[in-house]
C-alpha cells in the first residue's frame, strides 16, 4: 500500500473521530464530558476489538452503496447507560446496572447519528455521497466473544475516546475494496483537480491533501551483491552531469524539471525550468535512458 | 396547541420530539414506526401537524409523505433527518413538507418548526 494511501486513510480515521467526537458532545455538552483520544492504524495481528473493558455495548454500522467497510462504537455498559440518561436529560447512573429497551434505542440514535456525520466526512474526502445502514447492537460479555462477533479487515482504524468518564473506542472496519475505491475516488478527483488546474484555482477539497515532493538528482544501476558490499565512503557515480537538469516529482508522477542551487542560507533548492503539470496515467519518462529499476533518489516531505 | 403525531423508527427519538412538544404544550396524539404505520395513523387521526423520520425500515418518511400530501394536499408535515441527508430534505420539501429538522437537535428547534408551520 503507498503511503498516499495510508495518509488517505488516516484523514478519513481521523474526521470520523472528530464528526463522533461533535455528534457526542451535542449529547454531553458540559466541559470534559467528551475526551477525544488518539486515533492509530491497528497493527497486523492485532484483533481492533481486543483490550476493551467487557462486558460492553457494541453499535455497529455499515456503509451501503458507495462505499463498503463499516464502524463499531464500543462503551462499557456503564457508559452507554451514562450516555443514554445524558441523551435523556435524566440523572447519569454510577453503576452498570442493565440497560433497558429505551436506553439501547437512545444508543442506537446516537450511533446513528454520530455515523451520518462521519459519512458526510468521508463523502467529502472521498468526493461521492456515502450511505449509511440502520446500526446494529450488539451486547459482548468478553473479549473472546467480541472477537468471534466482528471479523477482522485488512486495515483497521481505531480512536480512543472517554465518554462521561468512561473508556470508549470507535473501530473502522476498513476492507480491501474501500481502499480501492478509494483510491479509484482520490484518482478521479486528482484527474478533475488537474483540468480544473488550468482555469483557476484547486478545489478547497484538496487544499489540506498531505502530497509528497522529491527532487531526482540521478540513478544508478548496479547488481544486489554489488550494492549490499558498499562499504562506508564508497562513491556511487550517479548518471548526470553537473549541468543537466534534475527531475521533480509529486507523488511518483515527474512533473517538472529545474535546476539545483544553493541558497544564502546554504540550503538546496530548485529552480523549475519545465512544468508537465501533474497527469493521471504513466508519468513521462525521466531525462536519462536508463531504465527506472534501482534507483538512487533524494527524497524530502 | 396542536395535535401532532410523531413518526420515528427510533423509540427514544418519539419520546425526545413527544417530549419536546408536550413541554410546548402540544399535544401528541399518536405515535408511528414506519411509513406505513405512519400513513394508517395519520388516516385514522387527521392531526394538526405530523413529524416525520426520513430514514426508517419498510416505508421511508419520503414515501409517507407523498402517501400524506395526496390524502391532503394541505397537511402540515415537518422532517426530521440526519446529517448528510441535504437531498432527500430538498426532496421532502419539494414534495409538500413546510419544513425539517436535523438531528441531533435541541427541543426548542422542534417547537420553533412546528410554531412557524402552525403560521
Amino acid at each position: 500500500m503507498s503511503a498516499s494511501t495510508d495518509d488517505a486513510l488516516m484523514q478519513i480515521g481521523e474526521s470520523t473521530a472528530e464528526a463522533v467526537a461533535g455528534v457526542l458532545r451535542i449529547f454531553c455538552p458540559e466541559d470534559g464530558q467528551i475526551v477525544a483520544g488518539l486515533v492509530a492504524a491497528v497493527p497486523p495481528g492485532t484483533h481492533p476489538m481486543e483490550g476493551i473493558p467487557y462486558p460492553a455495548v457494541a453499535t455497529g454500522v455499515s456503509y451501503v452503496d458507495g462505499v463498503t467497510g463499516g464502524n463499531v462504537f464500543v462503551m462499557t455498559i456503564k457508559g452507554a447507560r451514562r450516555l443514554a440518561a445524558s441523551m435523556m436529560g435524566a440523572e447519569l447512573p454510577d453503576d452498570a446496572g442493565e440497560l433497558t429497551e429505551l436506553d439501547l434505542s437512545a444508543i442506537g440514535e446516537a450511533m446513528n447519528q454520530m455515523m451520518s456525520s462521519a459519512a458526510m466526512a468521508t463523502s467529502s474526502v472521498l468526493g461521492k455521497e456515502v450511505e449509511i445502514a440502520p446500526p446494529e447492537l450488539n451486547q459482548l460479555a468478553d473479549d473472546t466473544a467480541a472477537v468471534q462477533a466482528f471479523d477482522t479487515t485488512p486495515h483497521a482504524i481505531t480512536a480512543q475516546f472517554s465518554v462521561l468518564g468512561e473508556p470508549c473506542r470507535l473501530v473502522q472496519f476498513i476492507p480491501n475494496a474501500f481502499i480501492v475505491r478509494m483510491n479509484r475516488a482520490l484518482s478521479e478527483m486528482t484527474t478533475e483537480y488537474a483540468s480544473e488546474y488550468a482555469d483557476g484555482p484547486l478545489s478547497p477539497l484538496v487544499h489540506d491533501m498531505p502530497l509528497r515532493v522529491w527532487a531526482e538528482l540521478g540513478r544508478v544501476k548496479m547488481p544486489l551483491d554489488q550494492l549490499v558490499g558498499l562499504p562506508v565512503s564508497a562513491v556511487v557515480e550517479l548518471d548526470r552531469e553537473v549541468d543537466d537538469p534534475i527531475d521533480l516529482y509529486v507523488d511518483d508522477l515527474r512533473f517538472a524539471t529545474g535546476r539545483l542551487l544553493v541558497t544564502d542560507e546554504r540550503e538546496w533548492a530548485a529552480r523549475i525550468e519545465t512544468v508537465y503539470g501533474v497527469r493521471v496515467g504513466p508519468p513521462p519518462l525521466p531525462l536519462t535512458s536508463s531504465p527506472p529499476t534501482p534507483s538512487t533518489t533524494t527524497q524530502g516531505d | 396547541m396542536a395535535r401532532v403525531l410523531v413518526v420515528d423508527d427510533a423509540a427514544f427519538m418519539r419520546k425526545m420530539v413527544t417530549d419536546a412538544l408536550t413541554k410546548g404544550g402540544h399535544d401528541v396524539v399518536g405515535e408511528a414506526g414506519n411509513g406505513t404505520e405512519a400513513v394508517d395513523r395519520w388516516q385514522e387521526l387527521r392531526p394538526d401537524l405530523t413529524t416525520l423520520d426520513i430514514t426508517m425500515p419498510e416505508k421511508d418518511g419520503l414515501a409517507a409523505l407523498k402517501e400524506i400530501i395526496t390524502l391532503d394536499p394541505s397537511a402540515l408535515v415537518i422532517m426530521c433527518s440526519a446529517l448528510g441527508q441535504e437531498s432527500k430534505v430538498l426532496e421532502s420539501i419539494k414534495l409538500g413538507a413546510k419544513d425539517f429538522v436535523v438531528k441531533p437537535f435541541q427541543p426548542d428547534r422542534v417547537l420553533d418548526a412546528v410554531a412557524k408551520a402552525l403560521g
